[in-house]
């Protein structure tokens, strides 16, 4: 899988390339609008991850660009300008996603899954891990071909750790996806204790092969239980 | 006060203090004039008089139907030296053949004949009502003010409106204008040059502050990006020292520390750019919304998140109320309110929302002692320092409520922290 970084502030660059490496993909990184327009006449890619505020000019541009190629790339655009007019004009210029700044790079990872899920799924956008499988579009989950029945924040949490396999989950960060922003003044974070016991408790019970991990009590992460361990539980 | 009342206002004024000094100068005058007159007709009887009497002629009689008297006293040439040779004064006298008092205009003189002997003579002959002519003339004053006041007033605002016509529609024009909108073309031809200027004055501000709006929105973008990225890549960074490096508790809970420091910072960052869109009236589309299920909604993640000390929250319902508003001030507005009621409350308090067709009014316990009312409302100011939180929010609902008219006030009652909201 072939992703294009369009990002001009360095750092983050090469923070966004080493983070993306990791998940095994193919990373390129453009520093600004004419590098970019240059790689992608050039050469094509799945996944474009495109900043807009460009030092030479607007990324926006680079869609229009795409467009007139007759080029399929995927686009999430990443912008610093979290204005309602931007993700309109973006996304009606044929990006996929719009992901605001500053973000989790967990987010960034989750969002380019789905947004290849989408290229790539021929339709089938479902998520599979472990044998825990679910169907976004319908919000079920299945546990070994079993249908089962979550609340709306238990769905909204699994489906949260479900895009983020094997990666440290901040509670602060999910109680964020899961609760939106209220959470920002709460200095307890007691209601996502409570919420993930249950979900815990739901997954065993339905016999799920994987495990949501708390790690030191700062958050989670959700690994597939080789059968030793599951065993032991 | 509208122009056109202080025009009004200050003409009659003048009017009455002109119309009156003129009434006083009028009635002074005429008196005199009139006096004059009466004085002089009195000379030459009194002069008849003395030359009939100096002659040894027989007197006029008393009554010859003229009304006119006189009377001759002879006086000892000391008294005749006392008195000055010629005295006009007024006074009342009694006239016979009418058989009443009248006002009269009286000349006393004083004359000698050949053997030395002093006469003193008083002619009178009556003359008009003081009292009546005072009567007269402040009736007509009074009247004339009345005329004179009316014709000028409807003169004055007819010619006003007519002339200041272009001003009105200059007026109307900047009203419509809302930095951030399109500015709507200005008709107002007049051929007035002053008019003319005020036109192109106006113009001129309005293209100047709207190109002002634009660099500020720029800079706005500008600022939020060039701290949203740094600010981006040190959580990012930490997220991932967190997520690939093996680390001790002792230092993911200090990597933890500051990447919560980070989200607070960027919390506060995200703050101040909604507080300054919400200034620059950048949120413009508005729609009805119904507030009651807005608080429901908010008020059940609230509960989830905040009620773990035993907090009680209770809500009254006796009417629907619906403010016509840009949906999302309207969830920061209300947002705002309700997590401030949670977040400055007590263990074991409560909350206690009252929603009415008019209002919205939010009361929790806290601190037990009121906030100050003067600064609650601005940027920063927190009654009781509470880590993690911005001191935003309700320089926030300000502004919003600033935007749409909207009244917002604090009061605190009985160890009750209330927060009002009204149309």
């Amino acid at each position: 899988m072939k992703i294009l970084i369009v990002e001009d502030e360095p750092s983050l660059r090469e923070l966004m390339y080493k983070t993306l490496l990791q998940e095994r993909y193919v990373v390129e990184t453009a520093g600004t609008y004419l590098e970019a327009s240059l790689k992608i006449t050039d050469y094509s890619y799945d996944c474009i991850l495109l900043d807009i505020m460009l030092p030479d000019g607007n990324g926006l541009k680079l869609l229009d660009d795409l467009k007139k190629q007759h080029k399929q790339e995927s686009v999430i655009i990443i912008s610093a300008k979290d204005s309602i007019d931007d993700k309109v004009s973006g996304l009606e210029l044929g990006a996929d996603d719009y992901l605001p700044k500053p973000f989790h790079l967990a987010e960034l990872n989750a969002r380019i899954k789905s947004v290849m899920r989408r290229r790539w799924g021929n339709g089938d956008m479902s998520i599979q891990l472990g044998n825990i499988r679910i169907e976004p579009d319908s919000f079920r989950v299945f546990i070994a071909g079993k249908e089962i029945e979550l609340l709306k924040k238990e769905y909204d949490i699994l489906l949260y750790f479900m895009n983020r396999p094997n990666h440290l989950i901040d509670k602060a960060a999910l109680a964020e996806a899961v609760w939106g922003d209220h959470i920002d003044q709460s200095d307890n974070f007691y209601f996502v204790y409570a919420q993930v016991k249950n979900l815990r408790q739901q997954l065993k019970k339905a016999g799920a092969d994987v495990e949501i991990r708390s790690i030191y009590g700062f958050g989670y992460k959700i690994v597939i239980c080789n059968n030793e361990s599951t065993g032991k539980q | 006060m509208k122009l056109i009342y202080r025009i009004l206002i200050r003409l009659s004024v003048v009017l009455l203090l002109i119309l009156s000094g003129w009434a006083v100068f009028f009635y002074y005058t005429m008196v005199e004039e009139i006096n004059d007159e009466v004085d002089d007709a009195l000379e030459d009887y009194s002069e008849t008089i003395v030359l009939r009497a100096l002659a040894g002629r027989e007197l006029p009689s008393a009554n010859d139907g003229t009304n006119n008297t006189y009377q001759i006293h002879e006086i000892t040439k000391e008294e005749a030296d006392s008195y000055p040779s010629i005295h006009y004064y007024d006074a009342e006298i009694y006239i016979q053949e009418k058989k009443e008092t009248e006002p009269a205009r009286i000349l006393r003189t004083i004359f000698a004949n050949n053997e030395g002997r002093y006469f003193l003579l008083e002619v009178s002959t009556p003359s008009f009502e003081k009292e009546d002519l005072r009567g007269a003339v402040a009736s007509w004053i009074v009247f004339l003010y009345a005329t004179l006041l009316v014709t000028l007033l409807i003169v004055c605002a007819w010619v006003f409106y007519r002339s200041l016509k272009p001003l009105y529609t200059l007026l109307h024009w900047l009203d419509g204008y809302l930095p951030g909108k399109p500015i709507a073309p200005l008709q107002n031809k007049t051929t007035i040059s002053e008019f003319r200027r005020l036109n192109d004055a106006a113009q001129r501000a309005a293209k100047r502050s709207e190109l002002a709006f634009n660099q500020q929105k720029q800079f706005i973008g500008n600022a939020s990006h060039e701290l949203q990225t740094p600010l981006a890549v040190c959580t990012n960074r930490i997220e991932w020292l967190l997520d690939n490096t093996d680390l001790t508790e002792e230092q993911m809970a200090e990597l933890f520390k500051t990447k919560h420091t980070l989200n607070y910072i960027i919390r506060l960052n995200k703050s101040l750019l909604f507080l300054s869109r919400i200034d620059n009236r950048q949120f413009t589309e508005s729609c009805p919304i119904e507030i009651n299920n807005l608080v429901k909604r908010l008020l059940d993640d609230y509960k989830e998140i905040f009620c773990y000390n035993g907090l009680i929250v209770s809500l009254e319902e006796s009417g629907t109320f619906t403010l016509i508003m840009n949906e999302a001030l309207a969830e920061a507005l209300i947002s705002n309110l309700v997590k401030n009621a949670f977040i400055h409350n007590k263990e074991n308090g409560y909350i206690h929302i009252t929603l009415k067709e008019q209002s919205f009014v939010i009361a929790n316990t806290g601190t037990d002692f009121p906030l100050d009312s003067e600064h609650i409302f601005d940027r920063f100011y927190q009654g009781s320092r509470k880590e993690e939180s911005t001191g935003l929010g309700l320089a926030i609902a300000d502004a919003i409520c600033k935007q749409y008219q909207l009244h917002l006030s604090y009061e605190y009652r009985k160890g009750e922290h209330l927060f009002s909201l009204s149309k």
